[in-house]
């Protein structure tokens, strides 16, 4: 035993755990010895840490480094090869004393453990459904966030980048949408053991070993009320039981400059601009005095201003390994990207620390510690970036020093502070160089375990962790007296320098302790868990801003005007400190008879400080049946099937997770500051004094969202296993989701958050897997689809849809500054988020039609409604459609003008080795979706709009615009001011359809042989190129139609307001093995 | 032996801390809000009850209801004012129950009615509980009963008969339909009665509560809700109460009364207040919204040329109507030609010509900006070059009385938006006219003319430099008679006596937030017959060209001549609100 201990292999954890099982059993005498050399069938590179039996007996070995073992067996022993992630072989060992093995790469998942919550599962015996992606998997595609590496990995998991921005956020929907609450919709992470309620952006995805997807109720509800929207389970790399393993993965990515809008050039603008002028008939609209010789303008390229090709740096390096007792896994991570946007990066240093230790046969600990440092900002983003196409392309006859968007002497351009067609000061690239930033964040997530074996197969365990996070950070804006320098106090003031400074922290703690059991009696296996749980957050914080004294000072006490601002990162909640509780308790049994039929309940009760007394505690119950048919005897010896299981499960879960704190209760508040609009105070005698007054009615019957789930699917593969599916049915039903609804006034509140409507999302899961070696060559294909319907069913009475959210709530896309206030609306039987607005019908080609029109609206109104739309609408304008059949085109008309959700969505991975190379392709599409590219609204409107000034509009609208001779039936005419023609408003003119399919990622890899390896004292070398983004078919107009929910908002979804765009990366890297 | 005696205390430690979580204090799901307190966490302290009722108050500092609401309806009802941009349809009486600031002011006065009637028993609860002393409590509980009365005043003048709220109801679920108009006017006299003994006295109010309700706009608002009521006698009670007649008079130059250094001055009743605190910003960032200190009110009034807005004008037929002599008529409406009278504008600008945006336009050689005498402009745009707004819809005539603060400058210049001036929903002049209109009710026909003279007297300026007294016949009663027509034909004396009353209502309170309110209380039929006689209003939906003076060109420039509808005298309940208690009847016509 003490001299197997000694072996300094690499032994993977499943085989291993089974191998020091065997080991530690009594053998039986095997005289002989059989030696050989385990090597890879891809590349013929030995492998290390591979269990041979013999079998039907305990007797093991395991292969060392260089892939040898050595084992004793008599000639009539079979030999069994087994490695995790590789086919398992068995060998006759007849005369041989020497027997070399070359084992191929397993892709038969239906031996693999997954981590279900509370304890694990072969693939074989899950009720559930259940995705799960690997380590190798994740590997594939460099990606910042482990929940990228879901995008279309999981058959019913939707993922989408909500922008390209370095560190941006991730949409992550498991099977719809079924809450309104801003990021109501995310489901729980659980990592390695701890369930985190903010995402996993702190996990490295370098550190991954395995991500289980638990979709179905029945294996979501041992995580009860935070269950609904599904569990993401992460579990981390460990070290191996013998040996130590040093590897280094690096890479460096060099991403281009995005897509750029095609707009008018200077001399284009300004010709445009005199053109207008001239046929102004009120001259009202006049030029700048420089705009009237166009071919002296100085030329301002926003786009090419702002935007920059990109870097990359990626550097992780682990050390994993240990002995029987004591395994360790340690990792650094650096991570280092320059975005394409100017000012924007991401920076992260991430620490990992594993340890697993196991001093008796029947006690073990787990420690599992995670620091990640983030450093990120993005001073000009999606929401703004649509900017750099819209704002006039010259400065001419702005400042006096320069007329280029930056002289490279600190000198930067701005608009004339007189002339109202232009917004003065703009200028994006001195607002990004001149104001500073830091953003920083830290997260320590830390979770130990002690687990005691009782008697065989009865177990308890108490694990407890604590998830520490917090943010610093400030922002800084220097004094700005360009203007008045210029111009004198008549055109404005002096815009003070500004310094906010906000910190914040979370602290988390949990402690759970279970009790499991799992015994065979023959026929009959049961395997049950149950436990406790208590989880504690709280979260505190403080921000102030002041005017420095100076452009260097940012002390908060030596600035002036210091006042704190309630608007911290991470809530809105205010100065101050919030603290929610939850406490738990939770079952769940598995029976299997005869290895066929199996039967999973699952219960969870919790208790959740979100709700009033008598309201707190809610239960969460759910079953699921199985029958692997394959085991059944009519199918047992059919070849060509290798395996087949149908799977049925119902379950109730619950959703708490965005929902804010004391929404039961009669809340009176101070109001904010007296210089906000939100203040409740009033002056008398000149001077301000505060006011109370009751902000929320109580409403003590408020409970957690609770979702009925059922799922229907089946496993089955062919050929061996080499090729897999999994197909899905389910049907989801969302009730009592939150919303802050509108009531009467006359209850003396405008809205009062309720229990209000129902929601269903149902649809089908579809995955597929080949794999096959042919001699060298080994190919794969993996496919996921996933189609799922999403409506709204129901609502409370009195509310009868629901819109995207208005006014400026935090997060919210709000276009109401150009007069968009709605452009979402949601209706009983219809899809979330439907885009909504007037439906266009081409152009009005002739007098003679807007005239029929206008006697038209006159006739059918009585005479009380003169016009069709408007009363300066004539040909060249806009033509919507007359909905309501009125006569008139106004708000009544407006319609629904398709939903931003696809019909379908999926991934095809295509992956294979051949020798010493290897290649992956992973393409990324959705289909049946809607975009509503609100930033060509703006390329088609010379309109005066927002702080942008006149705005710049697209080639291809200048060059096809309607006018007398050009009728075009597509593009408006153009006109300076379109607010009297109203062309611009929400319409269908601006919905397009986002389907897409990207090439999301190409690598080809090239494995140094062994022996050049070995020269360089390394075991592993491999060197790949990659890129990503490298194409996109689509019809899509805009810049990326890979468009997400901004703000958490699900009724926002789809709205290209000026996305950050993701553009082609090309990236080197270097995976070795020391 | 050894191991199991280890793992024997193991186990035993592991079942101990299994069981831990269990046995957790009670309360662990029970955290307390640190954000917001609960009323009884709340109000333990006097200043925390004063603010309490100060959150009333606050419900008024809107725009939307000040301005879009109230002051639509009493100005652009009598056709003397226009909308210009999303809101023409005011100028059409074509207003539908989707008018989004409808919904505000019904939303906002229904929050203070709401806080007013939480305020009742939790002022109750403290003066028991000696948090505030017996004074005290009744001060705030007079507070909240005139500001209750005052929103179903306003509430009631708009839609007609609205819901009463007049208790605080847990678990309101604000379904109540509507009570008929004089059953709110009798809650507005209740309410004003219980105020008029709670209040303090303006000769009492400390100035440092100077803007909260005092015993005399109590009595003013009761008076008016009387006349809803036809009880006149009962409203000449009220306004010859000495809390009025005493404490309240006429500023002696008309000039004064709506000048921005003259706020809260002692011919205001009530004005909703308005302050610039410290860090605030009056420029594009300031107070849009709901609560702010600071409104956009006034200078969204401003011509087009100068603040960038011009959302309201006036019709030039007002500007024709004022008598000679009457020195209201350029302190209320201005038009080509015609400088700026405010005392206060002038000491800051010069005038019109000393704003930025005149000064940046003309030097660039804009015709807008140059005067008939080919110099710098200093009047509400020239003869020659009218100010009809950058897409020449506006009349050319300007609310002088909403022109008054220095401090600002519209979208130009330093962009100056938001404002703090007061606006004043009630003084005495109206105070003296109610009486008037009371008086011709009751058949004191000499009382009601004496009445009127007081007011004329002070509009021609009597005892100022250049001023005289008021036109009056051989037997000393005014002469109530217009300068010219519309379409600028001369006049005839009006010698109906309530006729009289309601024009000098026209010509003293326009621009105000009375005017519509004072003619639709005369009777049904009188408002429109009143707009008729001065407009020749017809059928039509559509501007019409304005037939008279130097905006005659024959273009269209956003003057209606359309008749007020019946009906169209109140407004529709908001939609919104209909949506939401499906109880609500809506008004007929609309």
């Amino acid at each position: 035993m003490g001299k197997k201990l000694q072996i300094k292999n690499f032994v993977a954890l499943i085989g291993l755990g089974l191998s020091f099982l065997l080991i530690s059993a009594s053998a039986y005498a095997q005289d002989r010895i059989v030696k050989g050399t385990v090597t890879e069938a891809s590349n013929g590179l030995p492998l290390p840490g591979v269990t041979v039996t013999v079998k039907q007996t305990k007797v093991a070995a395991v292969t060392d480094a260089n892939g040898v073992y050595s084992i004793k067996a008599d000639q009539n022993s079979i030999l069994v090869f087994s490695f995790v992630g590789f086919a398992t072989q068995e060998v006759a060992a007849g005369n041989n004393t020497t027997l070399n093995v070359s084992m191929g790469a397993d892709h038969k998942t239906l031996n693999e453990v997954v981590v279900i919550g509370y304890g694990t599962a072969k693939r074989t015996d899950l009720t559930g459904s259940v995705s799960s992606i690997s380590a190798a998997t994740i590997a594939k595609v460099p990606v910042i966030s482990v929940d990228q590496s879901l995008q279309g990995r999981a058959a019913g998991v939707q993922v989408t980048n909500n922008d390209a921005q370095p560190g941006g956020s991730v949409s992550v929907l498991i099977r719809g949408t079924g809450s309104l609450a801003p990021y109501g919709n995310g489901p729980l992470y659980v990592i390695d053991g701890y369930p985190v309620s903010t995402g996993i952006n702190n996990v490295n995805p370098n550190d991954i070993a395995s991500i289980d997807v638990l979709k179905d109720a029945s294996a979501t509800a041992i995580y009860g009320i935070r269950a609904a929207n599904g569990v993401v389970i992460v579990t981390t790399k460990k070290g191996k039981k013998d040996g130590v393993q040093v590897t280094l993965d690096a890479y460096d990515a060099f991403q281009s400059k995005p897509k750029e809008y095609k707009v008018l050039n200077a001399q284009q603008f300004a010709t445009l601009a005199l053109a207008q002028q001239a046929s102004d008939p009120a001259k009202q609209f006049t030029v700048l005095p420089n705009w009237n010789n166009p071919s002296s303008l100085t030329e301002a390229d926003w786009q090419n201003a702002v935007y920059r090709s990109g870097l990359t740096q990626s550097y992780n390096l682990g050390i994993r390994g240990g002995n029987q007792q004591l395994q360790s896994a340690t990792s650094l991570g650096y991570y280092d990207q320059k975005g394409i946007v100017e000012g924007s990066f991401f920076q992260r240093i991430s620490l990992s620390q594993n340890l697993d230790y196991q001093p008796k046969k029947w006690l073990k600990s787990s420690t599992s510690v995670k620091y990640d440092y983030q450093n990120s900002n993005n001073p000009f983003g999606t929401g703004s970036l649509g900017q750099l196409a819209q704002l006039p392309p010259t400065l001419d006859g702005g400042s006096n020093v320069t007329n280029q968007i930056s002289d490279g002497k600190g000198n930067y351009g701005f608009y004339n502070p007189v002339y109202t067609y232009v917004a003065k000061y703009t200028n994006p690239l001195f607002t990004i160089n001149s104001n500073r930033y830091k953003n920083i964040n830290q997260y320590l997530l830390a979770n130990s375990s002690l687990e005691a074996t009782i008697v065989d197969g009865l177990k308890i365990k108490t694990n407890a962790g604590v998830n520490v996070s917090g943010f610093n950070g400030y922002f800084f804006q220097p004094e700005d007296d360009r203007l008045v320098n210029q111009y004198g106090s008549l055109a404005g003031s002096t815009q003070n320098a500004l310094y906010t400074q906000h910190i914040n922290s979370t602290f988390e703690w949990l402690w759970e302790n279970t009790i499991s059991y799992d015994k065979t009696f023959g026929k009959h296996a049961i395997s049950f868990v149950g436990g406790v749980s208590e989880q504690e957050n709280t979260w505190s914080g403080m921000g102030g801003s002041g005017v420095p004294p100076n452009n260097t000072v940012m002390d908060l006490s030596q600035d002036t005007g210091v006042k704190l601002d309630p608007n911290i990162p991470g809530t809105n909640t205010g100065n101050g400190e919030n603290i929610y509780s939850l406490a738990s308790q939770f079952a769940r049994l598995t029976y299997k008879f005869d290895d066929k039929y199996l039967i999973t309940g699952t219960v969870r009760r919790d208790g959740s400080s979100k709700f009033d007394e008598g309201h707190k505690y809610g239960v969460f119950p759910s079953g699921a049946v199985a029958w692997k048919v394959k085991q059944e005897s009519f199918l047992k010896n059919a070849d060509w099937l290798s395996d087949f299981k149908l799977r049925g499960s119902y379950g109730e879960v619950g959703n708490q997770g965005s929902i804010p704190l004391y929404q039961y209760q009669e809340l009176y508040s101070y109001g904010s500051a007296p210089v906000t609009s939100g203040n409740l105070g009033y002056p008398f005698g000149g001077v301000y004094q505060g006011g109370i007054a009751s902000i929320q009615p109580s409403n003590p019957y408020l409970k957690w969202e609770t979702d009925y789930q059922t799922d229907i699917g089946t496993d089955f593969s062919f050929l061996h296993g080499d090729l897999t599916f999994t197909v899905d049915w389910f049907n989801r039903k969302s009730k009592d989701f939150l919303l802050n609804v509108a009531v009467p006034a006359q209850t003396g509140y405008l809205t009062e958050t309720k229990n209000v409507g129902t929601m269903n999302n149902k649809g089908w899961e579809f995955a597929a897997n080949y794999n096959h070696a042919f001699n060298d060559f080994h190919f794969g294909v993996g496919l996921t689809v996933s189609a799922i319907q999403n409506k709204l069913t129901s609502l409370l009475s009195g509310t009868t849809f629901i819109t995207n959210p208005q006014g400026s709530p935090t997060g919210a896309v709000n276009l109401n500054g150009n007069g968009w206030p709605i452009y979402s609306e949601t209706n009983i039987g219809q899809p979330l988020g439907e885009f909504y607005g007037y439906k266009s019908m081409g152009i009005i080609q002739t007098q003679a039609q807007i005239n029929a029109l206008n006697a038209n609206a006159a006739a059918k109104s009585g005479g009380a409604v003169q016009y069709y739309y408007m009363g300066a609408t004539g040909p060249g304008n806009r033509y919507f459609a007359d909905i309501n059949g009125d006569g008139h085109v106004d708000a009544s008309d407006e319609t629904s003008l398709g939903s931003p959700q696809p019909k379908f969505f999926g991934g095809l991975n295509l992956d294979g080795s051949y020798k010493a190379w290897d290649f992956n392709l992973y393409f990324y599409g959705v289909y049946g979706n809607k975009i509503l590219n609100y930033e060509e609204s703006n390329l088609e409107t010379y309109q005066n709009r927002g702080f942008v000034g006149i705005e710049n509009i697209s080639q291809e609208y200048y060059q096809n615009a309607w006018t007398p001779q050009n009728h075009s039936n597509t593009y408006a005419k153009i006109y300076y001011n379109d607010n009297s023609y109203g062309d611009s408003v929400p319409s269908s003119a601006w919905i397009e359809n986002g389907s897409f399919l990207k090439l999301k990622s190409v690598t080809v890899g090239y494995t140094l042989p062994t022996d050049l390896a070995k020269k360089l004292t390394l075991t592993k070398v491999r060197v790949y190129v990659s890129s990503q983004n490298l194409f996109t078919i689509t019809s899509y107009k805009g810049l990326d139609p890979e468009i997400g929910a901004q703000g958490g908002y699900a009724t926002q979804n789809g709205v290209d307001n000026g996305t950050y765009p993701s553009s082609r990366y090309f990236t080197i890297g270097l995976n070795v093995t020391f | 032996m050894k191991i199991n005696k280890i793992k024997f205390t193991i186990i035993a430690v592991f079942c101990a801390a299994m069981v831990i979580p269990l046995s957790c204090k009670k309360n662990f799901l029970t955290q307390t809000n640190t954000f917001n307190s609960t009323a009884q966490a709340t109000f333990t302290k006097s200043q925390d009850v004063v603010a309490l009722v100060n959150s009333i108050y606050d419900s008024y500092q809107n725009a939307d209801l000040l301005k879009k609401s109230i002051w639509y309806y009493a100005n652009f009802l009598s056709h003397d004012w226009y909308n210009d941009g999303a809101d023409v349809a005011w100028n059409s009486y074509t207003i539908n129950s989707n008018f989004a600031a409808l919904s505000v002011f019904w939303n906002n006065a229904y929050i203070a009615i709401g806080r007013a009637n939480a305020a009742f028993g939790i002022i109750a609860t403290a003066k028991a509980n000696g948090v505030v002393t017996p004074a005290l409590a009744d001060r705030l509980t007079g507070e909240a009963y005139f500001l209750r009365g005052m929103s179903y005043y306003y509430l009631a003048g708009t839609f007609g008969g609205v819901p009463l709220e007049i208790q605080e109801i847990p678990g309101n679920n604000g379904l109540t339909p509507r009570s008929t108009q004089d059953q709110v006017f009798a809650q507005v006299v209740a309410d004003m009665k219980q105020a008029e003994t709670l209040l303090v006295s303006k000769s009492a109010l400390p100035a440092a509560d100077l803007g909260r309700a005092t015993k005399g706009a109590a009595y003013g608002y009761e008076g008016a809700a009387q006349m809803w009521l036809k009880n006149y006698t009962a409203a000449l009670a009220a306004f010859n109460n000495t809390e009025l007649t005493s404490n309240y008079h006429l500023l002696q130059d008309f000039e004064e009364v709506n000048e921005f250094d003259h706020q809260n001055n002692d011919e205001s009743l009530f004005e909703i207040q308005f302050d610039l605190v410290a860090g605030a910003s009056a420029s594009w960032d300031g107070g849009w919204q709901n609560g702010g200190e600071e409104a956009w009110i006034d200078d969204f009034s401003w011509p087009h040329e100068i603040s960038g807005f011009g959302y309201d004008y006036g019709n030039p037929g007002l500007w024709y109507s004022y008598a000679p002599g009457d020195r209201r008529k350029t302190l209320t409406i201005i038009g080509p030609g015609d400088t700026i009278q405010s005392k206060g504008i002038i000491a800051k600008w010069g005038g019109i010509k000393g704003y930025a945006v005149v000064q940046a336009g003309f030097a660039a050689g804009s015709q807008t900006y140059t005067g008939d005498d080919g110099k710098i402009i200093n009047s509400c745009g020239s003869l020659k070059h009218p100010w009809y707004g950058d897409d020449l819809t506006r009349s050319g005539y300007y609310c002088a009385k909403k022109w008054r603060d220095p401090n600002l400058t519209g979208a130009n210049g330093t962009s100056a938006i938001f404002g703090t001036q007061n606006q004043v929903l009630l003084r005495y002049a109206e105070i003296i006219l109610d009486r008037a209109e009371c008086k011709v009710r009751t058949g004191d026909i000499p009382g009601a003319m004496a009445d009127l003279k007081i007011v004329r007297d002070r509009a021609w300026g009597l005892g100022l430099k250049g001023g005289s007294a008021s036109p009056v016949d051989g037997a000393g009663n005014p002469i109530v008679q217009d300068g010219l027509t519309y379409d600028g034909k001369p006049t005839q004396p009006i010698t109906d006596p309530l006729q009289m009353v309601l024009s000098e209502y026209r010509h003293e309170l326009t621009g105000d937030f009375s005017l519509f309110y004072n003619l639709r209380r005369a009777g049904p039929g009188v408002a429109a017959a009143f707009i008729h006689t001065n407009y020749n209003t017809d059928n039509s939906l559509l501007p019409e060209p304005y037939p008279y003076g130097p905006t005659a060109d024959g273009q269209l420039h956003g003057v209606w001549f359309t008749s007020l509808p019946a009906g169209h005298d109140i407004l529709p309940i908001p939609q919104a609100a209909i949506g939401l208690n499906p109880n609500l009847k809506q008004n007929p016509g609309y």
